[in-house]
């Protein structure tokens, strides 16, 4: 074994350079969008007062005022030269810029370089380190926060369309979306993908480490497991929490009947005393030692095994919950053009594969499938059988009096 | 003034306002039904144990900060001599490097393949790695390592305000070394030691960054709960009421304490 985590090695240096390297770093946003968010919400009456006053002189933009996309487009490419000919161009020109709000280390190595060379376009990459931070800022000013594009998890489609946050898409400027797999091409959280284009699927599951760990996990009662105390690890986030509990106990996931989440929640007080932590970084705490067995994302687990060779992860047999996420043009993108751009760009097969292949998330993309590597094709827990994948249940988006109900009972645990 | 009133009352005054109003069903912020439900669902007895966990935190961190501050500052003070400017600039070098990175060294430190566990595996001094981190003991340690800053600058200022013939005349009167620093150099100095303590306290009593990394499952704290009501739960009148209570009972306990403080050594 190459990692052995007993071997003493202080070279601060290269730890720092690894820290550097992982998820990690990337809390440095969470204070950032904090700031940002506490400054917007502290301007906003101002910037109200501003925009109604500016409204009476310009045509209206609000996002449920704009008929079809491609009229947003055109006034966009419009607003962009005011002197161009009044004859309609079929494709309008891209602008200069992108901004892209993103997961850290969530695209192919080389997706962006080769994007920019092949359009000319700058694109401008700023991460998040959770999902509830990307939507606080991306609702902060309700038309997303300056960004053009982001990855929102699919639940949230519907809510972000309804809100106004995000466009409708221009389908014709996205021809490659025929490469979706046909389940894919009219899928039930966004039918028709008027919205949104899927971009990976996962599932949450159970990482560990066999070196500590000498059995074979099947179970979500793995988690609960008196002899690792203290060396297991829940993911921070309350749906995932409240599902895997769920899971154990038969109840099934999203449910939002109180006697069934009061239950969830005394398993979960039940496992809190033997928890390490409830960790945002699932990635960093395994590979450093502290967590042996964690409640993990399967494309985590993948970068776990850069780490850690040997880690090994289970979609339990109970079941578990799948995720996908989505691409999504904000309704406030000063780059639509450049957004569809780069949509387009990503369902190429070769660049979706080389997505898929760097971070371990299979991809809804038929045509990439010949290009996605044996290692991920053939692994189980990545790709599972059709059975498998059929007893999948997606997290639905909770809100309102239901949100309430998990956040409750979520504090009130963590508390 | 224009500053205060801007960065200060502006945010403060939008929290207070939005602490009385309600999501609506999509989650928008409404002041339609303005009322005091948000303060009473606060004042739920489940939070206690992450508050009396910050207490515990912010008070602990206030101790060590000016027990190992206070020596420090002294020593700069009336022996730094022409060094002092230096020393004093020394106290503040780590704000140089952004407050998290050096967290995440700590992290690099302490966690049970880091830096100190491979020295003390190496020594022989344990075979398994202690868990440091993600305790009481990372948590603390934080926090008094990223707010003894703060307490070291006032007490440097008042221990240098202090008159050295003061010390003088007190040994003249045949006073012992720690007679004379029990009877006229802590009381001369006491308030650094307010300055120090509510410097340390009060931003103790909000941090949640040093709770959240270096912390875990058992290491709660109020701060975290309020972090949670406004991402996760999308429930920013919840997560205002609570903060602003919070900030409340924090002031009001620092004033009580200060009086109760002020009395004891002036009255």
């Amino acid at each position: 074994m190459t990692n052995d985590d007993r071997r003493p090695s202080i070279d601060i240096e290269r730890e720092l350079v690894r820290v550097m390297a992982e998820r990690r770093i990337t809390r440095r946003q969470l204070l950032e969008a904090i700031a940002a968010v506490g400054a917007t919400a502290a301007l906003a009456p101002i910037v109200a007062a501003c925009s109604t006053a500016g409204a009476s002189a310009t045509p209206a933009t609000t996002p449920g005022a704009t008929p079809t996309a491609a009229a947003s487009l055109a006034a966009a490419s419009a607003t962009a030269a005011p002197t161009a000919t009044p004859e309609p161009t079929p494709v309008p020109t891209p602008e200069k810029d992108l901004f892209i709000y993103n997961w850290d280390a969530y695209i192919g190595e080389n997706t962006q370089s080769q994007f920019e060379k092949k359009y000319g376009i700058k694109v401008h990459y700023e991460k998040f380190p959770d999902a509830s931070t990307q939507m606080t800022k991306i609702r902060s000013d309700g038309k997303g926060g300056g960004y053009d594009l982001t990855y929102p998890a699919s639940t949230d489609v519907a809510p972000l369309a309804r809100d106004g946050v995000i466009q409708p898409l221009s389908l014709s400027l996205i021809p490659n979306i025929k490469n979706l797999g046909t389940d894919w091409q009219n899928p039930p959280y966004d039918p028709g993908n008027k919205n949104s284009v899927p971009n990976y699927w996962w599932t949450t599951g159970i990482a560990w480490d066999p070196a500590k760990v000498k059995e074979d996990v099947t179970s979500w009662a793995a988690l609960w497991n008196e002899k690792y105390t203290g060396k297991l690890g829940m993911l921070d986030d309350q749906q995932e929490c409240f599902a895997a509990a769920g899971f154990r106990l038969g109840i099934k996931p999203n449910t939002t009947d109180d006697a069934e989440l009061d239950k969830c929640l005394n398993m979960l007080k039940q496992q809190k005393p033997l928890l390490r932590k409830y960790t945002s970084d699932d990635i960093g705490d395994f590979t450093s030692g502290q967590l042996w067995m964690t409640h993990a994302w399967s494309g985590d687990w993948v970068q776990m095994t850069y780490d850690k060779p040997d880690a090994k992860y289970v979609i339990p047999s109970e079941g578990a919950i799948r995720g996908n996420d989505v691409m999504v043009v904000l309704s406030g993108a000063k780059n639509p053009v450049a957004a569809h751009l780069w949509i387009d760009f990503n369902l190429d097969a070769k660049v979706s594969a080389a997505n898929s292949n760097y971070i371990g998330y299979m991809g809804p993309n038929a045509a990439a499938q010949q290009y996605i590597s044996k290692d991920l094709l053939d692994n189980p827990q990545l790709n599972p059988d059709k059975g498998v994948y059929d007893a999948l249940t997606e997290l639905v988006t909770l809100e309102g009096a239901d949100l309430d109900k998990y956040t409750s009972r979520w504090t009130e645990l963590t508390s | 003034m224009v500053w205060l009133l801007g960065f200060f009352l502006a945010p403060l005054l939008i929290i207070f306002v939005v602490s009385f109003g309600s999501n609506d069903a999509t989650g928008h912020i409404t002041l339609a039904n303005p009322g005091l439900q948000n303060y009473v669902e606060a004042t739920k007895p489940e939070f206690l144990p992450a508050f009396l966990n910050s207490v515990r935190y912010s008070l602990l961190t206030t101790v060590f900060s000016i027990g190992i501050g206070y020596p420090i500052a002294y020593w700069i003070s009336r022996h730094g001599g022409r060094h002092k400017v230096l020393l004093l600039i020394l106290v503040m070098l780590p704000f140089w490097t952004s407050y998290l990175i050096r967290t995440y060294a700590w992290m690099i430190i302490l966690r049970d393949n880091g830096v100190a566990n491979s020295i003390l595996q190496a020594v022989g001094i344990t075979d398994e790695p202690i868990p440091f981190l993600n305790t009481d003991f990372s948590v603390i340690l934080g926090m008094t390592y990223g707010f003894l800053p703060f307490a070291i600058l006032p007490l440097f200022v008042s221990i240098d305000r202090l008159d050295d013939a003061l010390v003088q005349a007190g040994r003249d009167l045949y006073a012992s070394g720690r007679g004379v620093f029990m009877h006229v150099v802590l009381p001369l100095t006491m308030p650094g030691i307010v300055a120090a303590a509510i410097l340390t306290f009060i931003p103790a009593m909000g941090d949640y960054v040093t709770p959240d990394l270096l912390g875990g499952a058992q290491t709660s704290t109020i701060a975290k709960v309020v972090q949670v009501l406004f991402t996760s739960g999308r429930d920013w009148p919840y997560g205002s009421a609570l903060g602003f209570m919070l900030m409340v009972i924090t002031l009001a306990g620092t004033f009580l304490a200060l009086r109760a403080l002020r009395q004891e050594t002036f009255g």
